[in-house]
């Protein structure tokens, strides 16, 4: 009787020359699988030092930065295009730039005096912007100057809201550097860190200009909460601001 | 005896009061208040000139600075009655010449001024916010800078002045 193919094993001589290569048959297996794990994270590793310079980061910043003014001038377009539509009043008139020649932001009085006049169109109540957003409006104007009472002033009432929870409330000076926001609801829901920008329904100021940032909020204020706004523009510093020249008018 | 109110340019000083008051120096200020320069100017104008004087000189100082200012509060009665203490004053009893006199005179006039505008503000219902600070520092300023500005003030116009007491 003859004997059948008899099941051979390999020899333990062949494995053993064997296993390393088949360990970097199974690690080349999850490389692929992993979309190439280890491989990439060690070339970064290794090629840090010459990675792109702080120079390139910085070119893309600016793209960055231009890409956004760029869709900032189109929504400003935008917004004017769609309020002319419903038929609200305009965001914008004419600007004036005008050097501040005299500021005193605290003591009694709390107010700006800038070297443009009547002469140059500036009329009582046009609002007036400094970098990093509105300071005040115009409360007075001789020939060549013009008294603008800030935010902070005791006389100052401006209509804003918060663009998040689009709550609308009434920004009162105190005679302090921090303004006092009063809400119109009594849950307004906002918290510090909020941005407050003049109300669309103010007819004194153009819309969604800067006003600054809640700092506080009382809730237990009557009749209404109540939030302390610490402004964005530093009236004590500034040396140029805009007055926003309103529109409609002789 | 002639006026410092009919010599020449000495009226024409007050006109500093305004110029200094807008310029409001940086440096001169304390929590934000800068000195009462009409107090600075008004305690020896009156000293030396009377109390009629010294009234109209506060009449017309805080006639200009009430124009400078916003809001409905005033300086006028202050600055006015400061004029005529200081006149009556200045022509009774020995002359005031000592430095700590001028602080004086001037840390009372500047704290009147300041309570007036504070009293004014609790009429029309602005009382708020930090006005006991700039009470405080406008005073102390103002008494920290009278010996110094009005001594000299004092001596160029009692010079002027024919007949003035030294």
């Amino acid at each position: 009787m003859q004997a059948g193919p008899r099941l051979r094993l390999p020899p333990v001589r062949l494995i053993l020359q064997v296993w390393p290569l088949a360990l970097l048959v199974v690690a080349g297996v999850a490389v692929r699988l992993s979309k190439g794990a280890g491989v990439a994270d060690a070339y970064a590793a290794l090629s840090r030092p010459f990675w792109p310079g702080p120079a390139q980061g910085e070119w893309v910043k600016q793209a960055q930065r231009l890409e956004d003014q760029t869709r900032l001038r189109q929504l400003t377009a935008d917004n004017q295009r769609l309020r002319q539509l419903l038929q609200l009043r305009s965001q914008s008139g004419n600007e004036l730039l005008a050097p501040v020649i005299s500021r005193d932001p605290g003591g009694w009085w709390q107010q700006l005096v800038i070297g443009q006049g009547s002469i140059q169109g500036v009329r009582p109540g046009d609002p007036v912007v400094a970098p990093g957003g509105l300071v005040g409006r115009v409360a007075s104007v001789t020939p060549t100057t013009a008294s603008v009472a800030l935010l902070t002033d005791r006389s100052s009432h401006v209509g804003v809201w918060v663009a998040r929870t689009q709550q609308h409330g009434l920004l009162t000076g105190l005679g302090s550097n921090r303004p006092v926001l009063r809400f119109l609801d009594k849950d307004p829901g906002v918290r510090p860190g909020d941005v407050v920008v003049t109300s669309p329904a103010s007819t004194l100021v153009p819309a969604n200009i800067s006003v600054g940032v809640i700092q506080s909020v009382n809730g237990m204020a009557s009749p209404a909460p109540e939030a302390v706004v610490q402004l964005s523009a530093r009236a004590g510093a500034v040396d140029w601001v805009r007055v926003l020249m309103r529109p409609g008018r002789p | 005896m002639s006026s410092l109110a009919l010599r020449g340019w000495y009226p024409a000083t007050g006109l500093l009061v305004p110029l200094l008051t807008l310029a409001s120096p940086g440096f001169l200020k304390l929590g934000d208040a800068g000195p009462a320069w009409a107090v600075l100017w008004l305690l020896p104008w009156a000293l030396v000139d009377g109390a009629r004087s010294g009234v109209l000189a506060g009449l017309l100082l805080g006639l200009v600075l009430d124009g400078l200012h916003l809001g409905p509060i005033s300086q006028i009665p202050a600055l006015m009655l400061l004029g005529w203490w200081w006149g009556r004053m200045g022509r009774k009893g020995l002359p005031i010449e000592r430095s700590f006199s001028l602080g004086l005179l001037a840390l009372l006039g500047s704290a009147f001024v300041g309570l007036t505008l504070i009293l004014q503000l609790a009429v029309v219902g602005e009382l708020q916010g930090p006005v006991l600070y700039t009470w405080l520092g406008q005073t102390l300023l103002t008494a920290l800078l009278a010996p110094m500005v009005c001594s000299l003030q004092l001596l160029l116009w009692r010079q002027q002045v024919s007949g003035g007491r030294r």
